[in-house]
């Protein structure tokens, strides 16, 4: 582990609620830069809302967030896309009416780089050759598992520094979440820092580096993935062995 | 549509007063239809891009007709400047009503526009000092030249107004192509989505709405100098225009640029034929008729008249896909 160098996002004593009450107590996490790494745990678990803390869609948090050692508590939600955080929200939102095309260039028109725009999407066809096919097709009469693919590559047309999501594969077929996995370990190794939430504990775990438990708001657990996915709390809770 | 089409159709536009009588009916009707249909094309930048159902766009329309026309009165100024203090005004009036209402989204975004025209219409009532109230206000007659947009005849307001149609379409049509209306559309589409890629949802309306707003204010100016006289019941009114301008858009096909004009070409002329043939028979029937075919033509197609053309052109092409 790269530990030497700056982290990429450092979060401190992060705690966060909602009217019903407090969702994140004290959440301390660090990722280091061309990591991937995996946040598992149950429903409720809160993590969702951590990465919902990220891109600033939680007004009611306290604590620190930083990003390449920018802290991002004082950034609106609007300017975190610029910093090189991308978040592909759960519940695939892709913008119906519009064409898959369409869909992927507003994901670079937001922060204003029209330059590389074709190269950018380009990228985009060669890791989803699904969507190439798809083009002009609009992207409310996609299936599920493409709909999500178009989520993906409209993140990726940020060309971020940090990409995160926020369960892919809820509610996909086994064959399109293998499809997905394959091509967010693509962009691992491309060089794109990935934080995925997954409850697909066995999924996210095999394709991360390091994972976290989250369990009530709180991280219980740390490690290589590979360790977890051996550590008996981790196969007993959550991969049902 | 082509360019050849388009360039074709505004030729014929432009060309069309001089085979009418210069202070002719039908030249005022045209104008008329001209006139909303700007208004139509500058409300569908908020209600057509943003999907926002303004019903109070009276107050931007009343705000340019009557600031240009005080100011002509008390001191001399040109319309051409009331223009710009029309633009400054009912830019500035859509921030302060846009601020409020902006994060209400269908009915309760309609219905919070909708008293700020009613709002403004009350205050021009009662400001009788500046506004005249309800006796309503006269734009000053005085010696012809463009400098006063005073002219002889119909024919050049009407060329005016065909310009502004112009611009205002100009406008619409940049704006909807670019980057801001690519925007207004992830807006429209999917809020979330809109944040989560970086969009600033709040600023994105806000400039939609002040683009709107502005425009709207200026061709109040126009109207002022097209109609020579109003009152607040006329420009700040709710069915008179903050209704039959949404009307203009929705009748022809709302976010596209060719609704506006073909639901103004198509609305007015049947206002004015409504009004003509029937108002000697009973009271109350020619909007009984009138109202009748609007909702006739919203029952048949309520995207509006353009859908209805694509549908007519699209749809073998989609069966055979």
């Amino acid at each position: 582990m790269p530990s030497d160098a700056v982290p990429l996002l450092e979060i401190s004593s992060l705690s966060a609620r909602y009217d019903a009450g407090e969702v994140l107590q004290d959440i301390s996490l660090t990722m280091h830069p061309q990591e991937f790494l995996c946040i598992i745990g149950a429903n409720t678990a809160g993590k969702s809302t951590l990465l919902r803390c990220i891109s600033r869609l939680v007004p009611r948090a306290r604590g620190s967030i930083r990003f390449h050692g920018q802290e991002l508590m004082d950034q609106p939600a609007h300017a975190i896309p610029g910093l090189g955080i991308a978040h592909v929200p759960e519940g695939r939102h892709v913008f119906p009416g519009m064409t898959v095309e369409e869909n992927l260039c507003l994901g670079a028109f937001a922060i204003r780089h029209r330059p590389g725009l074709a190269g950018r999407l380009e990228a985009v066809y060669a890791l989803f050759p699904r969507l190439a096919e798809r083009r002009r097709q609009r992207a409310g009469t996609l299936s599920g598992g493409e709909q999500q693919m178009v989520a993906i590559g409209r993140a990726m047309m940020l060309e971020p520094r940090l990409l995160i999501l926020d369960e892919p594969s809820h509610g996909l077929a086994p064959i399109i979440v293998e499809e997905l996995h394959r091509a967010l370990v693509d962009i691992h190794a491309r060089g794109t820092s990935v934080l995925l939430v997954e409850q697909n504990t066995a999924l996210a775990l095999s394709v991360a580096g390091r994972g976290y438990v989250l369990e009530a708001g709180r991280v219980v657990l740390e490690g290589a993935a590979r360790s977890l996915a051996q550590d008996p709390r981790v196969r007993e809770a959550y991969l049902g062995l | 549509m082509s360019r050849a089409l388009v360039a074709l159709a505004l030729l014929a536009a432009a060309l069309l007063p001089l085979a009418l009588e210069s202070e002719g009916y039908a030249i005022h009707v045209l104008t008329l239809a001209l006139l909303f249909a700007a208004l139509g094309q500058a409300w569908n930048i908020v209600g057509g891009l943003a999907n926002q159902m303004s019903l109070g766009h009276a107050a931007f329309f009343g705000i340019g007709a009557y600031a240009a026309t005080i100011l002509q009165i008390r001191f001399g100024l040109s319309p051409w400047l009331g223009l710009v203090v029309a633009l400054a005004l009912g830019g500035l009036a859509a921030a302060l009503i846009s601020l409020p209402t902006m994060r209400l989204r269908g009915h309760y975004f309609a219905l919070a526009t909708l008293a700020c025209g009613e709002v403004m219409r009350v205050i021009a009532n009662t400001a009788a000092p500046l506004t005249g109230g309800p006796a309503g206000i006269s734009v000053p007659f005085g010696a012809e030249g463009v400098w006063m947009m005073r002219f002889e005849g119909g024919r050049p307001i009407y060329w005016l107004m065909l310009g502004a149609l112009v611009v205002v379409t100009v406008v619409f049509e940049v704006i909807r192509r670019g980057a801001l209306g690519y925007r207004l559309r992830a807006v429209r589409e999917n809020i979330a989505a809109a944040e989560a890629i970086g969009v600033d949802t709040a600023r994105v309306k806000l400039q939609a709405a002040v683009i709107s707003g502005a425009l709207t204010a200026a061709l109040g100016v126009l109207y002022a100098q097209f109609n020579f006289f109003f009152d607040p019941d006329t420009v700040f009114g709710v069915a008179s225009i903050s209704v039959r301008i949404a009307l203009m858009a929705i009748i022809g096909g709302i976010g596209t640029a060719a609704g506006p004009i073909l639901g103004a070409l198509i609305v007015i002329p049947l206002e004015e034929f409504a009004n003509a043939a029937l108002s000697d028979r009973a009271a109350g029937l020619s909007q009984l008729v009138y109202g009748a075919v609007l909702i006739a033509m919203v029952l048949v197609e309520p995207r509006g008249l353009m859908a209805l053309r694509f549908s007519w052109t699209f749809r073998p092409r989609r069966a055979s896909a």
